[in-house]
C-alpha cells in the first residue's frame, strides 16, 4: 500500500520516494484522515464568493465547488473558451484566438475531512489565452482537493496563466501540470502560493516543438506551520526552446518552503536557453526553505545558468530605509514585498496583479508599527 | 547651544577600535567638512552617528538637540533630523522610490506629530525638488536606486535630503565618483539648503567639493581623532602638502570651533 504517495507520486518508488522527501510526513499526515468524498452542491458561502467575483472576469468564469463546476456561479459566456465535459467527467477547455478564463475552485469544508479529485484539460489552438486559476476555501473540516490539468499549446499559440493558491489553515491542493509546447508555442505562468495546509505543486513542461518558450515565476509566502512545495521540471526537446524559471520564497514561523526545479536539455535540442533562479528568505529560525536547481544536460550548444539563495533580510537594505525613518517593522515589510514583488513584473494583464499583491499583502508580515 | 556636540567619541567595528576619541561641536547653521586619508575613520563617524548595527560606542557622549542621540533607534534619530546621505546608496529592487520616500516623510512626520501628507501634497512637494536638482521624474517611477549610475544615486541622495529637510545632514562623501558637471548640481542642492538653522557634515576625501560647498569649518580625521582644525583655507593646505603633513601630528588637539 502506497497511500497518497502511490496516488500522487509518478515514476518508480525510488522517484517517487526521492520526489517527495520533503513532505511525505505532511503526506501521512493527510493519509491518517478518514476522509470521505466531498459534496460537490456544498453551498459557497457570500464571503468566499466576493473573493472570486472580480469584475474584470465576470464572463470570463468557471467555478468549482470542491472539484464539481457550479453552474449556478459560472458564466463563461465572454471568454472566448469552448468548453466539453468527457463522459468521466473530465473537462475540455479550447482556445481559438484570444480569449480569457477565470477559473475558481474553492474548498467548502464539511462536518468531516473530504476530498476530491478534478481532471482539466487545456488546448490554445490558436491565438493568445489567458487563465487566471483560483483556489481559495473556507475554514473547517480538513479538505483535500488533487486537481490534475493537461495543457497543450499549439505551433505558434501561447498562454498567459496566472495561478493564486490562497487556501485556508484546513485545506491542501496536490495540483498536477502538464505542459506540451508546439512550434514557437508559448506559455509563461505566474504563480503566488500562500496558506492551505499542505500544497504541493509539479509543474511539468515539454518543450517539444523549436522555438518554444516557457516562463515560469512564482512566490510562495508562508507563515506558521504552512508547507508548499514546488517541483518544476521543465525539458528542452527541441531546438532554439527558452526557459525562463524565477521563483521567490518567504517562509517565518515553522513554515516550510520547496523550490525543486530541474531543467533538461535532451539530445538534438541545440541552441536551447534555460535559466534557473531561485532566492529565498527565511524570516525566522524555525523556518525552513529546501532549494534545489538540478541541470541536465545533453546537448551541446546550451546556454544554461542556474542560481539557488537561502538568506535574510539585507541589513544594508534595513539600515538604509530606517536611515530616512521608515520604522524598523516597515523597512522589514517593504523589503519583503519588494523581494516577491519581482515575481509579478511580467503579469501582462495588470488588471490581474491586483489580486496578487492584495494575497502577498494578506499573508507577508505586517507593518507592526501601525498603533505607534 | 550646540546642536551636535561630540565628546571623546570611541567606537568599535567587527572588535576593532576605528574612532578614538574623537571631539566635535556644530551649530545651527555652520558647514564642517570632515577630511582625512582612507581609513582614518570618516565613514565610521558617519554610521555611527546615524546609528547602524555593528557601530559600537565604547566610549563617549554625542547629545544631539540636547538629547542624547546614541539611545535612539536609527528611525527615531531620521525624525529627530538627521540625515546620512551614504557613500555608497544601497539598491532596493521590488521598492518603488515614490513609495519609499512617501513612506519615510509621512512616518518622519508622523512621529513628529505633524499630519501626514497625502498622495497630491505629496507629489506637489516632490516636483518641485526634482526641479532643482534636474532629475527627471520617471527616477520615482523605478526601484530605490536599482540600476541607478553612480551620479543618479549621489542625486537621488541629495534629492531625498532635499524632500526630508533635515536639521543635520551627514554627507558621506558624496563628491566620489561623480563628473564635474554632477559635483556642481550636488553642491548647488547642498547650497540651495544652506538655512540658520539647519547645519551640514561634509565628509569628504578631496578638497574639490570644497570648492563648490564652502565650509565654515575644516577638520583633519586621522587614526579616529581629529587632529587638525581650521577655516576653508585648511582645505587648500591640505590639497596642497597632502595628508603626509598631518601624519606628524597624531597628537590630538584642542578642537577650536565650538565657540565659534
Amino acid at each position: 500500500m502506497d497511500g497518497l504517495l502511490g496516488e500522487f507520486g509518478s515514476g518508480d518508488a525510488q522517484a517517487r520516494a526521492e520526489s517527495w522527501r520533503y513532505s511525505r510526513l505532511a503526506l501521512r499526515a493527510l493519509e491518517q484522515m478518514p476522509f470521505q468524498n466531498a459534496a460537490g452542491n456544498a453551498q459557497l458561502p457570500p464571503a468566499l464568493i466576493e473573493r472570486f467575483d472580480w469584475p474584470q472576469t465576470r464572463g470570463h468564469r468557471l467555478v468549482f465547488v470542491n472539484g464539481v463546476l457550479d453552474a449556478a456561479h459560472s458564466d463563461a459566456g465572454a471568454s472566448g473558451a469552448i468548453i466539453e465535459t468527457a463522459a468521466d467527467g473530465a473537462r475540455t477547455i479550447r482556445f481559438r484566438g484570444k480569449g480569457v478564463l477565470h477559473l475558481v475552485f474553492a474548498n467548502v469544508a464539511s462536518d468531516a475531512p473530504s476530498r476530491w479529485n478534478a481532471t482539466l484539460h487545456i488546448r490554445v489552438e490558436s491565438g493568445k489565452a489567458y487563465v487566471a486559476e483560483q483556489h481559495v476555501g473556507t475554514q473547517g473540516a480538513d479538505v483535500l482537493g488533487a486537481l490534475t490539468s493537461e495543457i497543450t499549446i499549439d505551433d505558434g499559440a501561447a498562454l498567459q496563466s496566472a495561478t493564486l493558491g490562497d487556501l485556508p489553515g484546513s485545506a491542501s491542493l496536490v495540483r498536477r501540470t502538464r505542459i506540451a509546447l508546439g512550434n514557437d508555442a508559448g506559455f509563461d505562468a505566474t504563480h503566488a502560493l500562500c496558506g492551505g495546509r499542505f500544497q504541493r505543486f509539479d509543474i511539468d513542461a515539454e518543450l517539444a516543438g523549436a522555438k518554444a518558450h516557457l516562463a515560469s515565476r512564482g512566490v510562495f509566502a508562508l507563515r506558521g506551520r504552512e508547507h508548499v512545495d514546488v517541483h518544476l521540471d521543465v525539458r528542452h526537446a527541441a531546438r532554439d526552446t527558452v526557459s525562463d524559471v524565477m521563483w521567490r520564497g518567504v517562509a517565518d514561523g515553522r513554515a516550510r518552503g520547496i523550490l525543486h526545479g530541474a531543467i533538461t536539455v535532451a539530445p538534438g535540442a541545440d541552441g536551447a536557453d534555460a535559466r534557473l533562479e531561485t532566492k529565498n528568505l527565511l524570516l525566522s529560525p524555525h523556518a525552513e526553505i529546501d532549494a534545489q536547481p538540478v541541470l541536465e544536460i545533453y546537448a551541446d550548444e546550451v546556454k544554461a545558468s542556474h542560481g539557488a539563495t537561502v538568506g535574510q533580510l539585507d541589513e544594508r537594505a534595513l539600515f538604509y530605509l530606517r536611515s530616512r525613518g521608515v520604522p524598523l517593522a516597515a523597512a522589514r515589510s517593504l523589503l519583503i514585498a519588494g523581494f516577491c514583488r519581482a515575481a509579478f513584473a511580467r503579469i501582462e494583464a495588470t488588471d490581474l496583479r491586483g489580486p496578487f499583491e492584495a494575497l502577498l499583502d494578506a499573508h507577508l508580515p505586517q507593518n507592526a508599527d501601525g498603533a505607534a | 547651544m550646540a546642536m551636535l556636540k561630540i565628546d571623546n567619541l570611541h567606537v568599535r567595528v567587527a572588535g576593532k577600535e576605528i574612532l578614538k576619541g574623537l571631539s566635535l561641536s556644530v551649530n545651527p547653521g555652520e558647514v564642517h567638512a570632515i577630511m582625512g586619508p582612507n581609513g582614518a575613520g570618516k565613514s565610521t563617524l558617519g554610521y555611527a552617528l546615524a546609528g547602524r548595527d555593528g557601530y559600537e560606542i565604547a566610549q563617549g557622549t554625542v547629545e544631539y538637540d540636547g538629547r542624547n542621540l546614541l539611545e535612539l533607534e536609527p528611525e527615531a534619530r531620521a525624525a529627530a533630523g538627521m540625515f546620512l546621505a551614504f557613500q555608497y546608496p544601497v539598491e532596493i529592487p521590488g521598492v518603488n522610490n515614490t513609495y519609499f520616500l512617501k513612506a519615510a516623510l509621512n512616518a518622519q512626520r508622523k512621529a513628529r506629530g505633524e499630519a501626514e501628507l497625502d498622495s497630491m501634497q505629496f507629489l506637489k512637494l516632490v516636483r518641485a525638488k526634482l526641479a532643482v536638482l534636474q532629475l527627471k521624474e520617471d527616477l520615482l517611477n523605478r526601484a530605490v536606486n536599482a540600476g541607478f549610475s553612480g551620479g543618479e544615486k549621489k542625486r537621488n541622495e541629495i534629492f531625498q535630503m532635499a524632500l526630508l529637510e533635515p536639521k543635520l545632514a551627514i554627507l558621506d562623501e558624496t563628491d566620489s565618483g561623480l563628473d564635474i558637471d554632477a559635483l556642481k548640481m550636488v553642491a548647488d542642492g547642498v547650497n540651495a539648503m544652506r538655512a540658520p538653522d539647519r547645519a551640514f557634515v561634509v565628509i569628504t576625501h578631496y578638497q574639490r567639493l570644497l570648492d563648490y560647498i564652502v565650509p565654515d569649518f575644516v577638520h583633519v580625521l586621522a587614526d579616529g581623532r581629529i587632529v587638525e582644525s581650521g577655516d576653508a583655507s585648511l582645505a587648500l593646505k591640505l590639497e596642497e602638502h597632502g595628508y603626509a603633513w598631518i601624519a606628524q601630528r597624531q597628537a590630538p588637539v584642542e578642537h577650536r570651533v565650538g565657540a565659534a
